[in-house]
């Protein structure tokens, strides 16, 4: 009995010395690549199964070949993301410790959250996808279409009520911009995420609620939801009978998107390598049904038309901020 | 119809898939006993091999590690006291006190029966009549919720053992730990004081580990070194002998003492299906509200708290019976209404299935034969829980000077590895301090978790409640909320009642 037990305190223990040195002992991928053989970390403010991490997950499966170490995405998703963006900020600037994310963590948390960055401090490599954000409802809701909900309001203001994930988010600030354009109200109700909103616009608690396209495709072409509009430049891929605000006559357009992003100090040399290996990778036929298969709709961007996607969007979100008062 | 459940058939039973299973319940099993880890991070860590195994595979391996892990967490709960997973938190109260008696192996036999129990009813239900029980979800909005919240903190005194004071100040702290970070409704911050670090608030994870792991810890450690007069030693040394005598042989649940917590288990199994088909409600919800409801029903109400099996038995069941159910929305509307649930939705999509009523229709031979592993894997972990229980038991009555230590190690490194946050760790080390005060001054810690778990949502339902609706009135607008306003309150008196005829 008395062996047994300390056959099993031997084995607790190298399990708790194993779980902490294991990982150090890891492979770290191998290859002539001018970055050398150390793994790339590709962080995301998120937690895992989401659609950044499905997304990122596709260069982890095909990147490697092009661009030499072994690809890693890590989810950190404390403090609200903030600290995997502090994270790569802290890290050091040699390209192998990246930043995926959309706007939130990077462009409103720089402006709303006490940072020791600055937008400048980033740098996009490139551009996976645009997300455009679109406004929905049950389809037995008497709106049907962007006209009748701005008539509703008009008739009678604050009586639609707006169901959104994360007060600031990528969901509720293009509605706020909506709101800034016509001057109308609607009553903003925040929820804990996506799922949470389609449950509440199903179950006929709101009205309306806004999510990205993907989300409700399916539900939009069998009859259980109705699309209005999509706050984008175009219409979106799945939705293609869904207008935008634009051709509805409101000059309103905020799409989200998801970047790489690198620090600025990062060598400029390093950030076009990895932008040349990761479009190689993303351009494979085993990207590309990978990223149809999860209805990632990666279009990849360059540098430098993420780049100027990047500034346009910290100009929008900095003067929706101030003019709702948020920030100076 | 007849074919397509043929075809499932053919490739649920594919020797692959069912040692995909086994190597998934295995996987879940030992991940979720130990603390800090869970079950979800293995699927989310898994979700990428989904691009290269056959759907039914895959779907096996997932569907292993989930019902694996969800009743690892009971393990780790028993055992070590440290509740593996949120939802192991109600079954740690009365598991790990009856580990302390030196009954560790008849805890874990009835969590293991339990579970299973729970489990394969919440699969049928999903299986039969995941519509219309979807439907009935749809009908829970902010209003709904809120009563449900009130509902099981009301039940409360069933954790507090004739402290309901103390049980009501401990549950108070947690709703008021609870809304450190973020405002789910004004994105102000709240009780950060300055520090971005806690901008997203403390994670469930390190509050729970550390109130119960690092806390006891803490005060095993104290009562060594403050092990002064030889009456302390003496008794110390006989309560170790508990440990280094303890025969698992000898503490065995023989199924007929399992079939007389028939009733507990059903209260369970009933409460853990009905709200785990509720979007967003958890497994730690359901649990604690089925052991709230058995202590209310139970003829042996005093037990408790005490290490009592009726405890351990409606907990763990509430806990489990949440596994299919949670499926339901995702199934049904393609909405999913739990972490869990997301982490399929993201593999159901990477085999390119839309969650949705529509793939069942369009993919009927993988969800036909999603339906039958999800059946059968409930045997195999039945099967692979009889093989490792005696194992776990043995560890269990390890000596707590040698045990200790190790478990404190698993759980600052699971609970980094969960989140890769520093901030969970510290948040770990502080809830553990905390949960010492607590101990020290007699409050129970229990109370604490449920206001922990139950605030964010109760408070979000409620703002939500009054914005839509902007009249507290609104509260009372609809019947189902009504309902449990009304059985919270005739339960409450019931009880009232009887106690005062027992006197």
């Amino acid at each position: 009995m008395m062996m047994q037990r300390k056959g099993l305190v031997v084995a607790l223990t190298a399990a708790t010395l194993g779980a902490a040195v294991g990982p150090a002992m890891g492979s770290e991928g191998n290859g002539d690549s001018p970055l050398g053989n150390s793994p790339i970390r590709l962080v995301i403010p998120f937690g895992p199964g989401g659609g950044s991490d499905m997304t990122a997950r596709v260069l982890t499966a095909t990147a490697p070949e092009f661009c030499g170490p072994r690809i890693d995405v890590v989810s950190m998703s404390g403090a609200a993301g903030l600290e995997a963006v502090n994270y790569v900020m802290n890290a050091e600037s040699d390209g192998h410790t990246l930043l995926v994310t959309d706007y939130g963590p990077i462009v409103t948390s720089g402006y709303v959250d006490d940072v020791e960055w600055s937008h400048d401090d980033w740098d996009p490599v490139m551009l996976f996808t645009e997300w455009l954000p679109t406004v929905y409802t049950r389809a037995d809701h008497d709106i049907d279409s962007i006209e009748d909900w701005v008539a509703q309001l008009e008739a009678e203001p604050n009586s639609v009520t707006f169901a959104h994930a994360a007060p600031l988010g990528i969901v509720h600030l293009p509605l706020i911009l909506f709101e800034m354009e016509t001057g109308l109200e609607n009553r903003h109700i925040p929820t804990s995420g996506g799922g949470e909103t389609r449950s509440m616009v199903m179950g006929g608690h709101v009205d309306l609620g806004m999510t990205l396209p993907a989300s409700i495709a399916a539900e939009v072409e069998n009859g259980t939801l109705k699309a209005l509009g999509t706050f984008a430049d175009e219409r979106a891929d799945v939705l293609p009978d869904v207008p935008t605000f634009k051709e509805a006559g409101y000059d309103v357009s905020l799409p989200a998107w998801l970047m790489i992003f690198a620090k600025d100090d990062v060598p400029q040399e390093t950030k076009a390598f990895l932008q040349d290996c990761f479009m190689e990778a993303l351009a494979t036929p085993t990207a590309v049904s990978m990223s149809d298969r999860t209805n990632a709709g990666i279009d990849p961007r360059g540098m430098e038309a993420s780049a100027d996607l990047y500034r346009n969007t910290v100009e929008v979100v900095g003067n929706i901020l101030r003019e709702i008062g948020e920030i100076d | 119809m007849l074919e397509a459940l043929t075809d499932a058939l053919s490739l649920a039973l594919d020797p692959s898939v069912l040692m995909f299973v086994a190597l998934g319940i295995l996987l879940g099993i030992t991940l979720g006993a130990i603390p800090g880890l869970s079950g979800d991070m293995a699927i989310a860590l898994l979700l990428p091999t989904v691009f290269y195994l056959e759907p039914a595979s895959a779907l096996g391996l997932l569907v292993g590690i989930y019902k694996g892990g969800m009743f690892g967490g009971s393990i780790s709960g028993i055992t070590f006291g440290v509740p593996g997973t949120p939802g192991a938190a109600a079954t740690t109260i009365d598991g790990y006190q009856a580990k302390l008696k030196g009954k560790p192996n008849r805890a874990l036999h009835t969590a293991l029966y339990s579970s299973v129990a729970g489990d394969t009813s919440s699969d049928l239900i999903l299986i039969f009549i995941a519509l219309p029980l979807a439907a009935v979800a749809l009908k829970f909005g902010p209003v709904e919720f809120f009563a449900l919240y009130a509902f099981s903190l009301l039940l409360i005194s069933a954790l507090t053992r004739g402290q309901l004071a103390k049980g009501v100040a401990a549950c108070a702290l947690g709703i008021l730990l609870s809304m450190i970070g973020r405002d789910p409704i004004g994105g102000s911050l709240r009780m950060t004081f300055g520090m971005p670090e806690l901008a997203g608030g403390l994670s469930l994870i390190p509050v729970l580990v550390g109130i119960f792991a690092v806390s006891e810890l803490i005060v095993q450690v104290s009562k060594a070194w403050a092990a002064k007069s030889r009456a302390i030693v003496e008794d110390a040394k006989e309560k170790s002998k508990m440990f280094s005598d303890y025969d698992a042989a000898a503490d065995k649940l023989p199924f007929r003492d399992f079939l007389k917590l028939w009733k507990a288990t059903a209260i369970g199994t009933g409460t853990g299906t009905l709200i785990g088909a509720l979007p967003g409600a958890g497994s730690s919800l359901a649990a604690f509200i089925s052991y709230g409801l058995a202590h209310r029903f139970s003829r042996n109400g005093d037990e408790f708290g005490k290490g009592s099996m009726e405890g351990v038995a409606s907990a763990e069941a509430g806990n489990s019976a949440t596994s299919g159910s949670t499926l339901i929305p995702l199934f049904a509307f393609g909405i999913p209404g739990s972490a869990t649930a997301a982490l399929f939705g993201a593999a159901f999509i990477l085999m390119g299935m839309s969650p949705g009523p529509t793939m069942v229709r369009d993919h009927s031979d993988v969800i036909y034969a999603l339906f039958i592993i999800l059946i059968y894997a409930n045997l195999v972990n039945l099967l692979m829980g009889k093989v490792l229980l005696p194992y776990y038991s043995k560890m269990s009555m390890v000596q707590p000077r040698i045990l200790l230590p190790i478990v404190f190690c698993l759980a600052i490194f699971g609970t980094y590895a969960a989140g890769n946050s520093l901030i969970d760790v510290w948040v770990l080390l502080g809830a553990g301090l905390l949960g010492v005060v607590l101990r020290l001054y007699g409050f129970p810690l229990a109370p604490l978790i449920l206001g922990f778990i139950v605030g964010p949502g109760a408070e979000r339902a409620l703002r939500q409640s009054l914005l839509i609706g902007g009249e507290w009135s609104y509260l009372f607008s609809s019947p189902i909320a009504i309902g449990f306003y009304a059985t919270a309150l005739g339960l409450i008196l019931l009880f009232t009642l009887l106690l005062r005829n027992k006197a």
